[in-house]
């Protein structure tokens, strides 16, 4: 190791700057921060992350739960037995309108549950039913009276078709 | 300056030991770092990393329209450890609560559907495992997770569930509870189905808790395809209904109905009773487990006459005002042979017209055995007799069609009205549907094609056309079975109103040992419209008890019909049967 031999000028002179080392110790300093700020953030965004995780996965259930329902519902054992529980009865005779050539097709008979060709209740079996129509034909004639202050009024007149009005039947 | 020798000797000897271990590190360093470093990576990957199976979901079964008919679901199997039960406490607002062991016993136990007394009793003991549910749907999951019990958990797994039940489950078949295919499409589409179970590595630190990043998909999860079927449920519900009704009414063992889609081959109905629901197949016998159209053949009776006077007219043997003799009995040409027919009557004269409308096995007879054995075999052949359709459906049965060679004196005979032969339904409707389809028959659809999540298709059928007979000999021949549908004793109760329709009645007798017993097959297969023919409707009805003619088999045939002209707008006729003969002397009848 060698020694020397300086003036207190040269001295002085030699003393590191302050200024460098504020800026040194600065810059260390902005560093860390701003690593500190992305580790928040990183982590931040892992919990939301898996918050996230968590709401997809009830969401997830959810969609089951409400798709099981609709299926439910919207199984023809389901309809079918709605439809009997309402009095309805299937009506097998075909009755097709052509509008373009201004024909019926086939006679229009009335449904009547001793003609129907099969019967109205279900009699296909499903387990995986589980809600069903809750409607019968006392609700849906309440409803009806509800609604029928705001029913809306029929169109005067017949529509108006390319190939012209369909005569509007006298009776409404 | 001894002390100073010593010194350096000192130092020497320190530095050498130096080296020496610096060297010693050095070669450990080499081993690890280069000799040894892939196997101790390995291992140390080895430790940290896990390897974790992701399912792939079993796709879905759709039907025409793409209403679901199978899908896959997720139930729980509902857990606890009886080790850690015990209270509840909960702090709300610096007040500290408690829900007892007996209060969450109150509320848990609706929810598993056991009692309190067992849902305590499966509580107790200090095991870390004690299972309460099985199966729970997401409802009840989320219910009883909401209730917020520590020592509950769950093991949730995929589950196949039927939102249409027995609708086409004879065709879709089930899985197992392990969720292995056991029947039907599901076992027969499996691999299009199933998909292909994707595998993740990750590394985990010591408290076990995932590396971020460090995933690894070492093979991605593809999901199964959806199988599209030709089948509109619908129609099949519809159908369904009315065999169920059917059955119920005549103490039927079964009975079928197929709905075949006439310029397209697709199979729209394939209808049963008694059916299985796939939700529940333990509910139905095993012998209703599977489906009837494809699986069991039984001798058709007399709704082969129809092809068998295609037959006639195809290869010119007779024309439609041809005539032969029909007795109600008839002596054959060998000893102890005799054909009659299903009511007495006074000798006939008929046409084929009249053969098919009186359905004479007699006339049928005197007419077919005038084609040769071998020519009469290769039209059955070609009309898909004798061979598994080409769906190919699971434990699909080809009927019986001996080699024409080995037909005895009787079955050269008695081929001509469906005894002798055994085919299956499917196999007899698209015999039909050769008929309404110009003579062409087409290759059954039932499966229209699965198709991956990302759109590609998978599998599609290919289908082939087959040419029977000429467009001349199909036409006329429908018109000839017109005859049945507009005068026929039984055949008038397959009528629709404002539509012409041609079909075919059949009372076959069923073999009983080596005889024929007292029960009978009955059918009947008939097209729709008659001049622009849109579907086939074949029905059977399996030993009806007490039932010995083919009226019942009408109705039913008659509902389906109506109701896939109607679902499918097909208008009404316009246009009347051409005046054919068919009457008891070959004339040409009056209509009413």
């Amino acid at each position: 190791m060698a020694v020397y031999m300086v003036s207190q000028a040269q001295a002085k002179q030699l003393r590191p700057k302050m200024t460098a080392g504020l800026i040194l110790v600065a810059g260390i300093i902005v560093v860390m921060l701003g690593q500190l700020v992305l580790n928040m953030i990183l982590t931040q965004d892992a919990y939301h992350l898996r918050s996230l995780k968590l709401e997809k996965r009830d969401l997830t259930t959810q969609v089951q739960i409400l798709q099981e329902e609709v299926d439910s519902l919207s199984s023809p054992q389901n309809l079918a037995d709605a439809a009997n529980r309402l009095g309805m009865v299937a009506n097998p005779a075909s009755v097709l309108l052509d509008i373009k050539k201004d024909k019926v097709f086939g006679k229009p008979k009335p449904a009547s549950a001793a003609n129907a060709a099969v019967a109205s209740a279900n009699l296909v079996a499903n387990a995986a039913m589980g809600t069903v129509s809750e409607f019968s034909e006392a609700t849906v004639a309440s409803a009806e009276v509800a609604e029928s202050v705001e029913t809306e009024k029929p169109a005067a007149s017949g529509l108006v078709l390319e190939q012209g009005l369909i005569p509007a039947s006298p009776t409404r | 300056m001894g002390s100073q020798r010593a010194l350096s000797r000192r130092l020497g000897v320190f530095a050498l030991i130096l080296v020496v271990m610096v060297l010693g590190l050095g070669i450990r360093l080499v081993d690890y770092q280069v000799v040894r470093a892939e196997q101790i990576r390995e291992e140390s990957f080895k430790s940290r990393s896990i390897t974790q199976t992701l399912p792939a979901l079993r796709g879905q079964i759709r039907d025409a329209s793409g209403q679901v008919l199978a899908r896959t679901v997720f139930r729980y199997d509902v857990n606890a450890a009886p080790k850690n039960v015990g209270s509840i406490f909960k702090t709300i607002d610096g007040v500290k609560t408690e829900r007892t062991v007996e209060q969450i016993v109150l509320e848990l136990a609706p929810l598993v559907g056991l009692t309190p007394e067992e849902l305590t009793a499966r509580l107790a003991g200090d095991s870390e495992y004690s299972n309460l549910a099985k199966k729970v749907d997401a409802e009840t999951f989320n219910a009883i997770r909401e209730l917020g019990i520590p020592w509950i958990y769950f093991d949730p797994f995929a589950d196949r569930l039927y939102p249409n039940g027995a609708v086409a489950g004879n065709v879709l078949g089930f899985v197992g509870a392990d969720g292995t295919p056991l029947a039907g499409l599901e076992r027969q589409y499996n691999t299009c189905l199933a998909g292909v179970d994707g595998q993740e590595t990750f590394e985990r630190s010591a408290e076990g808790v995932r590396i971020p990043t460090s995933n690894v998909t070492t093979q991605p999860t593809q999901n199964g395809g959806t199988l599209n079927l030709s089948i509109d449920a619908n129609l099949q519900f519809f159908a369904q209904q009315v065999l169920a009704d059917t059955v119920n009414d005549l103490g039927a063992q079964w009975a079928s109905a197929v709905v075949v889609e006439v310029e397209t081959g697709r199979l729209l109905a394939a209808a049963e009773a008694p059916s299985v629901d796939p939700n529940d197949p333990a509910a139905s016998d095993a012998a209703n487990r599977g489906s009837k159209i494809f699986q069991a053949a039984f001798e058709p009776g007399s709704i082969m006459k129809a092809l068998t006077s295609a037959m006639v007219l195809d290869t010119k043997t007779a024309d439609a005002f041809d005539k032969v003799k029909a007795p109600d009995y008839m002596k054959l040409d060998f000893a102890g042979g005799w054909i009659k027919d299903s009511f007495g009557h006074e000798p006939y004269n008929l046409t084929l017209g009249g053969v098919l409308r009186f359905s004479s096995n007699t006339g049928m007879s005197n007419f077919g055995v005038k084609i040769d054995k071998e020519t009469r075999y290769n039209y059955l052949q070609k009309f898909g007799f004798g061979s598994v359709s080409p769906l190919r459906f699971e434990g699909e049965s080809s009927g019986i069609l001996h080699d024409y060679k080995d037909w005895d004196k009787m079955t050269n005979y008695a081929t001509t009205y469906g005894q002798g032969i055994s085919v299956t339904g499917i196999q007899m409707a698209y015999a039909y549907q050769a008929m309404a389809n110009d003579g062409v028959r087409l290759d059954p659809i039932l499966v229209e094609n699965c198709v991956a999540d990302d759109g590609t298709v998978l599998y599609q059928p290919k289908q082939n056309a087959t040419r029977v007979i000429s467009k001349e000999t199909a036409n006329l021949n429908l018109n000839l079975m017109e005859k049945v549908v507009e005068f026929g004793g039984v055949g008038q109760n397959a009528a629709i109103d404002g539509y012409r329709v041609a079909g075919k009645t059949g009372t076959a007798q069923i073999k009983d040992g080596s005889g024929y017993g007292s029960q009978f097959a009955i059918s009947f297969y008939g097209i729709a419209p008659a001049e622009n023919p849109k579907f086939v409707v074949g029905v059977t009805i399996y030993k009806a008890i007490g039932v010995s003619n083919s009226l019942q088999a009408t109705f039913p045939f008659k509902a389906i019909m109506q109701q896939a002209l109607k679902s499918y707008r097909v208008p009404p006729s316009t246009t009347k049967s051409p005046d054919l003969p068919s009457g008891k002397y070959g004339e040409v009848e009056p209509r009413n």
